[in-house]
């Protein structure tokens, strides 16, 4: 089914006319199909087959770039001649790479994954079987409430001039629920979904623990204005944790745009917090064993026992350094960014009771939005909208809303006192961040 | 792009199986970006998007398909599959497509994809060396000139065949102050829905300048202090308190499923006297601008607020469909990959009655937000919130010592009948909106106006 060859070849023949003997073309394809219910039935039904081809290589020492959908033979002379175009500009001083130092045996394998795409059928049928149970659950499920399922399967095909020629397929389902109760004097909502185990789902827990959060959040009130302890859920902290990901990546320190610049080998957390990486999560059903670049992925403690050991990179930002890349080159709109795998902070041993009677009193935060203007990467500040349930002698009590909390990144990785043995990973990605349930005492927090 | 039999051809097979209305979207854009950082040239971006969206409607049911394979055998493929979900059995429709050229309001000079790239090289270095020479503490500068000339072909089964050509220039400079161990940033990014020629009358120096002067005045600024405030909040950017806290409440894709704040309250007072709202598509090669949105139908200017009574949503057709009214010129989507849905396009808040120096010295104490960063809202319940990017105390009505990290959130429908004064000194600000359509490029403006009370998250 692949196009790749043809357009592979086209490729060779147009960078060999202009005389290009270094160049690397990364293509992928993708496809999916997807359902959403609005009260009583299918509302929207999609799908989608897309795909795109890039080509990169070097002339005079400088790299140049350019990426297509149209995959056509004729579009890809027209592509290699607009990347050499760019190459002319570009004006960096390092020397660009085409990675061709690894050996076979250094690309690991990946996790096999049984993967059907299903058909359109089933995929209606989930969503559909979601909804029924979901309304058939409560009286106060109303307009907004929104079940879905989708599957996606995607293939990359990365080939250079130095003898590289990789492949990585993958595939998944999911399904979800997002409930909105109105119990006639205000509307309250919860989401939780499930992957890859449309055979399996057990459609009744789901409904229930989605209802069961949204139902907690009735009657929430104000806070006052004060410093609190703070219990993040699992979710937020990895929310947070996500929104700051890039103070990790050389290339980010290299220009100046992470605190941690200079920091490797120094204490930057708090001594129970431990950073792993890790391209090969066990049971993440987006696993690959190379990174942009065609470099061999594997994994590493990033921050360990609180001290930083490596930042994230890849070939430009390691040769900056003096160091081998890590691996987590990713692809990006204008040629070559970094990205980590499943990015997680190393679960505790405190069970979510126990992480509450540690704080005491305080709050338990289980909403938080607007990272992307809250939170600023550059300087570790944030400030954002909140909501959870208040902490009493350790136990949790009244919902709370409209606050927000405020603090700075790198003074809460060293803040943070506990770190809780509850995990929730995202959906399976090459790219997630996750973090377990933190206590970190006196947050700034404004309500009332 | 395709010819009008092959989309008629593909119409028919969209239909074939009972749907009421069929529609393809076919794109072509191509995109262009030189980046700057260190001073240098680092990256160059150059990229075309091609594809089709198709979708069908069977009363209020939609399904689409999108596929980046525009040869015949593509397309028929993709409509089929549409087919096969949106209906059972056979339909016999007739369509033919007439073609329909919109007048062209938003006239383009120079088309950047076009240009020489060393054109764009200089007027990208004009304005990086403005902020990187701006001062001593400024560490760090990145700049990027952003291209887009997007090509769009639209026909449905209504007859409608159309098309349209939208080309867009944008600037942005990011700046880092660093002193002691701390960073803080700053950022300017005008762009326009027209070519170079936006260079003729934004000057890349002043982009430059006005990133590493937010940066700088943040340097030197505090924590601002957290509480219920009173806040006076600038034009431009600052516009995008309406875009959060109730343009997307007025959006019909909140508003049909009766998941917005908003919804039923047509011809009710939802905002103070003084607020009269616009989202205005039509204005001459604004960034949010266009000729036809993106189901064909013509962009218009709509009163949505009219001295705080509500008058209009923003509708597209699958929704209109749900909400009994007809589209508006607000159907919008990223590319082809997106299913539209309402969206906004340039939207501020119109002049009002009162001095701008009248709104400051009428503050006790209470902030002062000069520049506004982004922000998020949840439709069903109206919360809100968006980040302060350059604050400053007000005491005594006078604006004093600048403020850092604040961030302001709230209900929209409390802050709409908060807004108790409204300035003289319209402006709008760029940005990229995000929502289930994806990222479009949207103007939000405001003249300065005054919140009576508001909580500002800080510490």
């Amino acid at each position: 089914m692949s196009k790749f060859e043809p357009l592979k070849e086209a490729a060779r023949r147009s960078a060999e006319a202009l005389g290009i003997t270094e160049y690397e073309l990364y293509y992928n394809e993708n496809g999916s199909i997807g359902a959403e219910t609005y009260r009583d039935e299918i509302s929207a039904f999609s799908s989608s087959v897309g795909g795109s081809l890039s080509f990169r290589c070097i002339v005079d020492g400088k790299m140049g770039y350019a990426s297509t959908q149209l995959l056509t033979e004729d579009e890809v002379a027209a592509l290699v001649s607009r990347a050499v175009e760019n190459s002319r500009i570009s004006e960096k001083d390092e020397e660009a790479i085409i990675f061709g130092g690894a050996k076979p045996e250094d690309y690991l394998p990946i996790e096999e994954h049984e993967f059907v795409m299903p058909d359109a059928a089933t995929i209606k049928n989930i969503a559909m079987d979601c909804r029924n149970v979901l309304y058939a659950a409560d009286e106060m499920v109303a307009d907004g409430t929104e079940c879905g399922a989708s599957a996606g399967e995607s293939t990359i095909r990365l080939f250079n001039s130095k003898g590289l020629d990789l492949s990585n397929h993958v595939g998944n389902t999911g399904a979800y629920m997002y409930a909105v109760l109105d119990n006639k004097e205000e509307k309250v909502y919860d989401f939780d979904s499930e992957y890859n185990c449309f055979d399996t789902l057990d459609k009744q827990a789901l409904a229930d623990k989605v209802l069961k959060g949204a139902h907690a959040k009735f009657g929430a009130g104000a806070v006052k204005t004060g410093k609190y302890n703070i219990v993040f859920s699992t979710k937020q902290a990895s929310n947070i944790l996500s929104t700051f990901v890039s103070v990790f990546y050389a290339e980010d320190a290299q220009k100046g745009l992470s605190l941690l610049k200079g920091k490797v080998g120094e204490k930057i957390a708090a001594d129970i917090v431990t950073i792993i990486d890790d391209p090969f999560y066990p049971g993440n059903t987006m696993q690959i064993s190379f990174d942009g670049e065609g470099v061999p992925t594997r994994t590493k403690n990033v921050v360990e026992n609180g001290e930083l050991k490596t930042l994230l990179y890849n070939l430009d930002s390691a040769k900056k350094d003096g160091v081998d890349s890590t691996g987590n080159a990713a692809r990006g709109g204008a040629g070559i960014l970094t990205k980590p795998y499943t990015f997680y902070i190393k679960p505790g041993e405190y069970s979510r009771d126990e992480l509450l009677a540690k704080a005491g009193n305080g709050i338990y935060i289980t909403e938080m939005k607007g990272f992307h203007a809250g939170a600023n990467a550059i300087t570790g500040d944030f400030s954002i909208e909140s909501a959870g349930f208040m902490i009493e002698d350790g136990k949790l009590t009244r919902p709370v809303k409209s606050l927000t909390i405020a603090g700075n990144f790198f003074d809460l990785l060293k803040q943070i006192e506990a770190v809780g043995s509850e995990i929730e990973l995202r959906a399976p990605s090459y790219t997630r961040v996750a973090a377990p349930d933190i206590l970190v005492p006196q947050l700034s927090v404004a309500g009332e | 792009m395709i010819s009008r039999i092959l989309l008629e051809e593909v119409l028919h097979k969209a239909m074939s199986t009972g749907a009421d209305f069929a529609e393809i979207f076919v794109e072509n854009t191509r995109s262009n970006s030189v980046y700057m950082l260190d001073s240098k040239v680092d990256e160059i971006s150059d990229s075309t998007i091609a594809g089709a969206g198709i979708r069908a409607f069977n009363g209020l049911r939609c399904v689409s398909a999108s596929t980046i394979d525009l040869t015949r055998e593509g397309l028929l493929r993709c409509a089929g599959q549409v087919a096969d979900v949106i209906g059972e059995g056979k339909a016999e429709v007739s369509i033919h497509l007439v073609e329909r050229i919109f007048p062209d309001i938003h006239p383009v000079k120079i088309v950047p994809d076009t240009a020489f790239k060393s054109t764009k090289v200089d007027l990208l270095k004009e304005g990086y060396f403005a902020a990187k020479n701006y001062h001593e503490d400024i560490s760090q500068v990145s700049a990027s000139l952003l291209d887009v000339d997007h090509n769009i072909v639209i026909a449905n089964s209504d007859g409608l065949y159309t098309g349209d050509r939208q080309i867009r220039t944008r600037m942005a400079v990011s700046a880092v102050a660093s002193r002691g161990g701390e960073n803080q940033s700053g950022f300017a990014g005008p762009g326009r829905r027209m070519g170079l020629e936006m260079f003729d009358f934004i000057h890349p120096k002043d982009v430059g300048e006005e990133a590493a002067r937010s940066a700088i005045v943040n340097l030197n600024a505090d924590y601002c202090p957290a509480g219920k405030m009173t806040v006076a909040i600038e034009n431009g950017f600052g516009g995008v308190i309406f875009h959060e806290a109730c343009g997307h409440s007025l959006e019909a894709t909140s508003v049909a499923r009766n998941t917005s704040q908003m919804a039923g309250k047509l011809g009710q007072k939802i905002a103070s006297d003084k607020v009269t709202a616009l989202d205005d598509g039509t204005i001459p090669n604004a960034w949010g601008s266009m000729n036809i949105d993106d189901e064909g139908t013509p962009a218009q200017r709509k009163v949505l607020i009219e001295n705080g009574v509500l008058k209009c949503y923003m509708i597209d057709k699958l929704n209109g469909r749900r909400m009994g009214m007809e589209a508006n010129g607000s159907s919008r989507r990223q590319s082809y990959a997106y299913d539209p849905t309402s969206r906004m396009t340039n939207t501020f808040i119109a002049n009002g009655p009162d001095k701008n120096e009248d709104i400051i010295s009428s503050i006790e104490y209470g902030l002062y937000c000069k520049k506004m960063g982004g922000g998020s809202v949840n439709p069903i319940d109206g919360s809100f919130n968006f980040s302060v990017s350059e604050g400053y105390i007000v005491r005594n009505g006078k604006i004093c010592e600048a403020v850092r990290g604040a961030s302001l959130i709230g209900k929209g429908s409390e802050i709409l009948m908060d807004i108790d004064m409204v300035g003289q000194n319209m402006e709008t600000g760029q940005g990229m909106c995000g929502s289930s359509s994806g990222s479009i490029p949207t103007d939000v403006g405001q003249p300065l106006i005054r919140v009576k009370q508001i909580t500002v998250g800080g510490r």
